[in-house]
């Protein structure tokens, strides 16, 4: 309880994402899922937030046209707290179970999903509820997406008893341009209402609502040649705390004979900072909203990946992923970043099995 | 700004589905094989897309954008 870090890291990880990009075919097997994610984050060679987590997901088709996709995630945060302006004890540990269900209904041209979810810990607990659809033309070479998400966060820490909604809209749609690329666009809208502030940080007091919109194109190119796929995406972010973000991925997938997978990633993203964010060197302050928080700062971040997977017997396959992400001030692409900001490391190693049945 | 991002992104959209079926010339379905490889699709490996949008989500002020969010989640 009352653990610096905790509504940061803890929470967050495996939050069900409600994928527009839905196939909009019955899935031909079912699929039963295991991931294991080791994360640890460092600042200035010293060790900070580590979490291990573990999930399980599984994918089952029904009564031909339908389909229940679960997971049951299950994670660990220990470590340190963050470096500046915390609360918080110098350590601490924390555990959370999430769980989420979805139901999708397949018809020729349209697919129909609602999901629920469920996240508690200690100080937090979130309820979701989600809707889902998807439309094909004839010829099945452009889809219509379409999501609407309800979310309901009860926090209760310090003493302190407060509450968050947020209502989410997503929008798209993914068109076929040759045999060999496939773009999609999705617009989001999420407004979100209450407490925004961190109870862990001192300092902190943030707008109690929240509007955020990103524009998202993604495109998927096949290389004839060496049959690899080359997968880009592009977001841009705004939201009404005056942050503007631009994030950039990269993904190279080079199959290998005997059922081997190789794909190195990169991923590039530059953020500006809430309006209300102050650097701790200009202490005191007098606006009325303030927060100290690393994350709401200027920087820009990179992340290494390389992923390999290997598929057995077709039924069978085992996967394995290390990430490093770096996050410095000084690596903005567009303006300046925030001064007096340490850098930020975190390694991320996960592997993963699944089979097919 | 925000609200004209979201009207040039509907624009965008809107303009890419009229599109659609004149400027790119349709692909049949017998030309298809290359995109049906799951790597070629949108749906990725849920779990790990699941863990390292959440890590990002945890340590960057940005998120979303693929979708409508399902809940379950106690970040700020």
């Amino acid at each position: 309880m009352g653990l610096a870090g905790r509504a940061i890291l803890a929470a967050a990880l495996s939050m069900p994402i409600l994928e527009t990009a839905r196939a909009e075919t019955v899935p031909e097997s079912a699929v039963i899922s295991y991931k294991y994610l080791d994360y640890q984050e460092s600042q200035l060679g010293e060790d900070r937030i580590g979490v291990k987590a573990r999930a399980w997901s599984v994918l089952l088709p029904f009564a031909g046209d339908w389909s229940v996709q679960a997971t049951y995630t299950k994670d660990a945060v220990s470590g340190a707290s963050p470096r500046f302006w915390s609360k918080a004890a110098a350590s601490m540990r924390d555990n959370r179970e999430a769980k989420d269900i979805s139901v999708t209904r397949y018809f020729s041209h349209d697919t129909l999903t609602i999901g629920a979810s469920l996240s508690d810990e200690n100080d937090y607990r979130s309820e979701g509820f989600s809707f889902a659809g998807t439309h094909s033309t004839e010829d099945k070479n452009t889809t219509f997406n379409y999501g609407f998400a309800v979310t309901n966060d009860d926090i209760s820490s310090n003493g302190l008893q407060e509450n968050k909604r947020k209502v989410d809209w997503a929008l798209g749609i993914t068109q076929i341009l040759t045999s060999k690329d496939i773009v999609q666009l999705t617009v989001t809208d999420v407004q979100g209402k209450g407490y925004f502030t961190d109870p862990y940080k001192l300092f902190d007091l943030r707008p109690d609502s929240r509007h955020q919109n990103t524009a998202q194109v993604r495109w998927n190119h096949f290389i004839e040649g060496s049959d690899a796929t080359l997968r880009l995406s592009y977001r841009y972010y705004t939201d009404s705390w005056s942050i503007k973000a631009h994030t950039l991925g990269v993904e190279y997938v080079q199959p290998l004979p005997g059922g081997w997978v190789l794909t190195p990633s990169l991923r590039v993203h530059d953020q500006s900072a809430a309006e209300f964010y102050v650097n701790p060197a200009d202490f005191p302050w007098t606006a009325t909203y303030s927060s100290l928080d690393q994350r709401l700062s200027a920087f820009g971040a990179r992340t290494y990946g390389f992923k390999v997977s290997k598929t057995f017997d077709a039924n069978w396959t085992v996967d394995v992923k290390y990430e490093k992400y770096l996050q410095r001030s000084g690596w903005r692409l567009f303006g300046q970043g925030s001064p007096d900001i340490d850098p930020f490391d975190a390694k991320m190693f996960q592997l993963g099995v699944s089979y097919r049945f | 700004m925000r609200g004209r991002t979201t009207k040039l992104s509907l624009l965008a959209l809107a303009m890419l589905s009229a599109s659609g079926c004149s400027l790119v010339q349709p692909v049949q379905p017998w030309e298809k094989g290359m995109l049906s490889r799951p790597e070629m699709t949108f749906e990725t490996d849920r779990l790990d897309a699941a863990y390292t949008e959440h890590v990002y989500f945890s340590k960057e002020a940005a998120s979303g954008g693929s979708g409508a969010g399902g809940g379950g989640c106690g970040c700020n």
